[in-house]
């Protein structure tokens, strides 16, 4: 096994070679699934999700049961964000098996749920229901976040209009809580390794500002190594931020490109070239 | 739908992230696969002083800093390479040889990769650590470069490739980038540049760096080459240089193969998991080396394990796993004393194999067997087993000395390699074979040597020499050979820990101004009468009591606790220090200290005439010493006077000392009776160990005579306090952190552990030993009396004390509340507080104390659960090693005492076997085996009766022995001249 998340001191690396700022690999794709109102595949590193957005849609006729036994959202005057988040069994390394109602992924829909609905403009559908579906495929940290980032892909895909792209990371440090070290160097973009060894909160920001949509931090640490930390991850949601607005611009492009030829819609007096 | 599957062909810099995989089993047996993401980079610095270009691109952490470069731009030269050399070792360099690398007068300019880190860190976690050390020490110039990162040096594993191939494949690609990347970056003449010389014992490797064009050199030929070269080699452990020398390693494997092979790692483990194997530590038995025990969950009793070929090459403290023989080879343990030395004495180290089980062993053995089959032993007999293989060794440093008959007579001149043993100090460890070269300088030195391999064709271990420690006997040589042998870290503190003292030395004193910081919520308690009681001459005063009647009739009473985490504060060098150090070692003429001299001995300790800071334990007792209530709090107190136990004493009975003082002692010795006779009730032991002092020549500190302890009520007094003390703290911080809390509890013993002595008392005494509550064995230990032997019950004590389990500590989430019970103390809960200076679970529980009552906030190290796990851990061995050293140092000086003399004293056999018995002789503590062929010469002849624990000789002396016998002995002190060790010697004069 390699080295642990102590050996940083050694050489100012990490266990997988980046530095202190640096980000993991991202790979991002938008309309991965033409069937959906919505989707896109995203990366970090080797954390790796799937997400599917439906909706916004009112709710259909209903089968059997009464009005007030639905799930709230459907009758408030703006539309409810449902995060569902599936993990796959063979996405981490004991394999095991997590069941919908476990209180971690509970924790993590309604998250993303809240985030969201700060972006989006729900006011815009009042009484219908934006499904987001998740699909966790990979797990090397980070998850919170690449799960954000998927689903503001997807709801950008999705055509609902929103403020701004949500984007998030994970910032951490290089020793531990109960090693106290005032001086700990803070890091970007946690994987499963350091996740598990080093205290690291997930931050999500509104686009290019400093914004927060989204803090959340599960581990000790202490006040004064706090600061360092959220500044780092918020540097790291605006480099995020920068990648996912290339995926869509790119994607936007393609799309024009390619819809003059699939769709054939008149749109020739819209190519660029 | 886009395909999602070649995510990474698009990625401009996907060919610089590879993929680790690794495979890992889990504790259930499953096995785990592991893909890591690893980042390839080129901006990773060679860290040569000698390279401009590295510089620029050197990783900075987050305030911009760079690590400076180790390397240096001069590096030694060698006769080899005279234009200076930088080394790359792999990881068999490291596991065979860390000491060469420790030494002070070469290896410099060591290039550590990051695949022989990570290879080091999955064979031996300690050598992992000391090699950590020697990157952190600054003289050494280690560099620890991460080889697998940097793009020109990653090495993806082949198919087909075995991951040592793949490993050695990195070090020589790594070694090559190193002396091309110096060659260019530096920009010196090509004659100028340091070479870059890998260091390997594998010919395969070596023959391969060779081909690349690589300067590559095994250990012993780059230590040749070096100025004290002949003393170096023999640090390397003699395995390897077989691998090399061919040679004599074909000679060598015409011999058989002497031991069983052992199990592989995965059919340990499965057969472990499927209960046919069983996984524990291994012991050897203390009076016969071919005897071993193992405890095992499956069984009541410890399984046995007899015989070499059944012990297969465990050593003492390996952890092993053993299969179970068939029914009837149970055995009953040994009822024989075999030692190795006496039957071994005349092995030649060189010829080894020839005989696997030698004639002796075998005669010995035999003996045994007859035994047991000529008896219906049923009932008696004891699951035995075998080890079939070894999880982990507990090899370490041993500490011994030269077998001065295993070396060859003519062959000690000149630089040649001789075979010779080395007998361990610790009787438990088997004799191990060292190859060197000095053998005439080391003979008669206490040496350090490690063990490097034991081999299926070698009876015995095979090690290396590390250093010499002195001259046998000497009192430097001995001290420092226990130290070591207890693994107490006493080099002097460094630097970084004498900076956390206060800076005004000596001069410290409590501020005068009470609006000082320093008296913030601290309770001025300088008008109280407090006194301390400790043994004479003691300097690190931790506690100090008063009492004073209060207007309702009870009493107040203080116990004031020096208030060592006020000058101590968590994670700064001194706390870490004080934390490996774990405890204060107390060596009949020395003490090393835990915290640095100014601290225990001046600012903390609670001197009397001075203010100090303290940590005050009040409570309000009754008449009957029920606590009413009680407090905590950080205070500020001036002892009136350092008593004695003695001078204490004195005082309390004198009549005519009427001032208050005095008055307040006699106070909390009334009351401390009562407490003592509650825990009593309450079912608390009164266990015993035999203690004895040494007296020293004030001048030259030679032991000129041994006295036993006595014990006055003083004692009693203080102790009881204490442990009212301890209890109450307990209490407080487990209410104040359940999961958190520091305590330290003893477990009820097995029955099973009293099994032997309950039966030896009903045979030889018709008495039953009840052990159902640690109440019902009080009564019966209190029980044991012989009116003709008043040592008896104390005799009884002392053996049903070494039944018992030891003590420990542990944070409180780690049991349920039921299981903190101290045993001995009859005591629900319970903590170590009154001697922070020289207990580091005591600074602990301050700090604990201290956020409990909302003096300060709490510190996350004093929370952490698993930080605190760890901290108790190490301190539960490192209080036990103090334990032993302590009694190791007395029994050494003991033995000073006795040189030169012979006396006659009263004994207790307290062991009794078919060839010989133990005797304790309480006035010196020390207990002996006497042999049968100790008692006359030619050896008598001897029945030995089981059943009843008697030994009849006949023959050439006549006398009957049984158990608790008392008997009639000389102590004399002797010195064996072929093994040169000395020790206690016994003769029966006659069984009374
Ligand atoms: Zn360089």
């Amino acid at each position: 096994m390699p080295l642990d998340t102590s050996a940083y001191s050694l050489a100012l690396l990490r266990v997988d070679g980046r530095r202190w700022n640096e980000l993991r690999r991202i790979h991002a794709q938008i309309r991965t699934q033409a069937a959906a109102d919505g989707s896109s595949y995203f990366e970090m590193g080797h954390t790796k999700v799937m997400c599917v957005v439906n909706g916004p849609s009112e709710p259909g006729p209903r089968r059997g049961g009464t009005a007030a036994a639905a799930p709230g959202g459907g009758q408030s005057k703006d539309a409810e964000v449902a995060v569902s988040i599936v993990v796959a069994g063979f996405s981490s390394v004991d394999r095991k098996r997590v069941g919908r109602g476990d209180k971690r992924i509970l924790e993590l829909q309604s998250t993303i749920s809240s985030a969201l609905t700060a972006s989006l403009h729900t006011h815009l559908y009042p009484h219908s229901t934006i499904n987001i579906s998740l699909h966790v495929l990979s797990q090397d940290g980070s998850l919170l976040a690449a799960l954000i980032n998927a689903a503001t892909l997807a709801c950008v895909d999705a055509g609902i209009p929103m403020t701004d792209y949500v984007a998030a990371c994970t910032a951490g440090s290089t020793s531990t809580y109960a090693a106290n070290d005032e001086s700990a160097d803070p890091l970007l973009d946690l994987n499963h390794q350091e996740e598990q060894e080093l205290p690291g909160l997930t931050v999500a920001t509104l686009g290019d500002s400093d914004r927060v949509a989204v803090l959340v931090c599960e581990s000790r640490v202490q006040v004064g190594r706090l600061e360092g930390m959220l500044a780092v991850g918020v540097d790291g949601c605006k480099q995020v931020r920068e990648i996912l607005d290339r995926v869509v611009r790119e994607k936007g492009r393609r799309m024009l490109q390619e819809g003059t030829v699939e769709k054939g819609v008149g749109l020739d007096e819209m190519d660029m070239d | 739908m886009a395909s999602l599957k070649r995510s990474l062909d698009s990625d401009p810099f996907a060919a610089n992230i590879s993929s680790k995989v690794y495979v890992r089993s889990t504790k259930s047996g499953k096995v785990q696969k592991i893909v890591r993401e690893v980042y390839l980079r080129q901006d990773i610095p060679c860290s040569s002083k000698l390279c401009r270009g590295c510089l620029k691109t050197a990783p900075k952490d987050a305030a911009g800093r760079t690590l400076p470069f180790v390397l240096s731009d001069k590096p030694a030269g060698t006769k080899q390479f005279p234009q200076g050399h930088y080394l790359v070792p792999d990881t068999n360099a490291f596991l065979n040889a860390m000491d060469l690398f420790e030494q002070s007068s070469a290896f410099y300019d060591v290039v550590v990769l990051q695949v022989v880190l990570e290879e080091l860190r999955n064979r031996s976690l300690p050598l992992y650590n000391r090699l950590i050390a020697l990157t952190k020490s600054e003289d050494k110039r280690c560099y620890v470069f991460f080889n697998e990162f940097r793009l020109e040096t990653h090495v993806a594993r082949d198919e087909g490739e075995t991951v040592n191939d793949r490993n050695d494949r990195a070090v020589r690609k790594a070694a090559k980038w190193y002396g091309e990347h110096l060659a260019h970056a530096s920009g010196a003449k090509k004659a100028a540049v340091p070479a870059v010389v890998m260091l390997s014992n594998d010919r395969d490797n070596l023959r391969k760096a060779r081909q690349e064009g690589i300067p590559a050199c095994s250990l012993s030929e780059y230590v040749k080459t070096l100025k004290d070269g002949e003393r170096l080699l023999d640090m390397i452990p003699e395995t390897q240089d077989q691998d090399i020398t061919a040679s004599k390693d074909s000679r060598r494997s015409g011999g058989e193969n002497l031991y069983p092979e052992f199990f592989t790692m995965s059919k340990m483990m499965t057969g472990v998991k499927g209960g046919l194997l069983h996984q524990g530590i291994f012991n050897v038995s203390p009076y016969n080396y071919l005897e071993g025990s193992i405890r095992v969950p499956a069984f009541p009793k410890a399984l046995l394990i007899l015989g070499r070929e059944n012990i297969n090459r465990a050593v003492d403290g390996d952890l092993v796993v053993v299969q179970v023989l068939p029914k009837d080879q149970w055995k009953e343990p040994s009822t024989q004393v075999i030692e190795e030395e006496a039957i071994t004495k005349n092995e030649n180290p060189d010829a080894e194999g020839e005989d696997f089980v030698s004639e002796k062993e075998r005669k010995a053995l035999q003996e045994e067997v007859k035994r047991t089959q000529s008896k219906t032993t049923e009932g008696h007999a004891q699951p035995t087993a075998r080890v079939v293989g070894v999880v982990k060794r507990n090899w370490r440093q041993y500490v011994g000395h030269i077998d001065q008959s295993s070396v060859s007579k003519s062959g000690s001149q000149g630089r040649k390699q001789d075979s010779v043993f080395v007998i361990p100090m610790d009787k438990k460890i088997p004799k191990i074979r060292l190859r060197t070269r000095q053998v005439t300088e080391l003979i008669g030195k206490r040496i350090l040597v490690t063990i490097d391999a034991w081999d299926r064709a070698s009876r015995h271990p095979t090690g290396h020499f590390v250093r010499s420690l002195g001259e046998l006997e000497t009192k430097a040589a001995e001290t420092e050979a226990l130290l070591l042998e207890y693994d107490v870290q006493y080099r002097p503190f460094p630097k970084t820990v004498l900076d956390c003292l206060p800076k005004e030395g000596h001069d410290w004193k409590v501020p005068a101004s009470t609006d000082d910081p320093g008296w913030r919520d601290r309770e001025d308690l300088r008008g109280l009468l407090i006194c301390s009681i400790d043994p004479i001459g003691c300097q690190d005063i931790d506690d100090a009591l008063h009492s004073r009647p209060l207007p309702n009739g009870n009493t107040e009473v203080g116990v004031h606790i020096a208030d060592v985490s006020h000058f101590v504060k968590p994670n700064n060098a001194m706390d870490t220090e004080a934390s490996i150090r774990g405890t204060t070692v107390y060596l009949v003429d020395k003490r090393i200290d835990m915290l640095p001299m100014l601290l225990g001995t001046d600012l903390c300790s609670l001197k009397p005439y001075v203010e100090r800071y303290a940590f005050s334990v009040l409570w309000e007792l009754s008449p009957d010493a029920d606590i009413v209530n009680v407090r905590f709090t950080k205070s500020v107190i001036k002892s009136r006077e350092a008593f004695s136990y003695e001078q204490a004493q004195l005082r309390v009975d004198d009549a005519s000392q009427q001032d208050d003082l005095t008055k307040s002692i006699r106070t909390l010795l009334a009351l401390s009776r009562k407490l003592k006779q509650k825990r009593l009730d309450a079912g608390a032991l009164s266990l015993s160990s035999p203690e004895v002092k040494v007296q020293m020549e004030s001048e030259t500190s030679d032991p000129i005579d041994v006295k036993t302890k006595e014990l006055l009520d003083t004692m009693s007094l203080v102790e009881e306090f204490m442990l009212l003390a301890n209890t109450s703290v307990a209490a407080k911080i487990y209410e104040a952190f359940p999961q958190t809390a520091i305590l330290r509890r003893h477990a009820a013993p097995p029955k099973t552990n009293f099994d032997e002595l309950s039966n030896q008392l009903r045979v030889k005494k018709g008495r039953e030993l009840s052990v159902e509550s640690s109440r019902a064995l009080a009564d019966s230990l209190d029980a044991c009396v012989d009116p003709n032997n008043p040592f008896f019950n104390t005799l009884i004590r002392i053996m049903a004390t070494r039944c018992m389990m030891s003590a420990e500590y542990f944070c409180s989430g780690t049991q349920a509340y039921p299981e903190f019970r101290h045993y001995g103390l009859a005591s629900e809960i319970y903590t170590h507080f009154t001697s922070p200076i020289r207990r580091y679970a005591d600074l602990v529980a301050h700090r604990q104390l201290a956020a409990a009552i909302e003096y300060e906030a709490v510190d996350p190290s004093v929370r952490s659960r698993g930080r605190l796990e760890a901290v108790c851990k190490s301190i539960n061995v490192r209080h036990r090693n103090a334990q032993l050293a302590g009694r190791a140092s007395i029994a050494y000086y003991v033995g000073q005492a006795l040189r030169g003399k012979a006396t006659e004293e009263d004994g207790f056999v307290m062991k009794i076997f078919s060839n010989g018995f133990v005797v304790l002789v309480p006035r010196f503590g020390i207990e002996s085996l006497i042999r049968l062929r100790d008692l006359a010469d030619p050896e008598p002849q001897a029945t030995f009766d089981a059943e009843t624990y008697t030994l009849t000789t006949t023959g050439s002396r006549e006398v009957t022995v049984e158990l608790f016998q008392k008997v009639r002995v000389k102590v004399t002190d002797q010195k064996d001249e072929t093994t040169g060790k000395r020790g206690i010697k016994m003769e029966l004069i006659k069984a009374i």
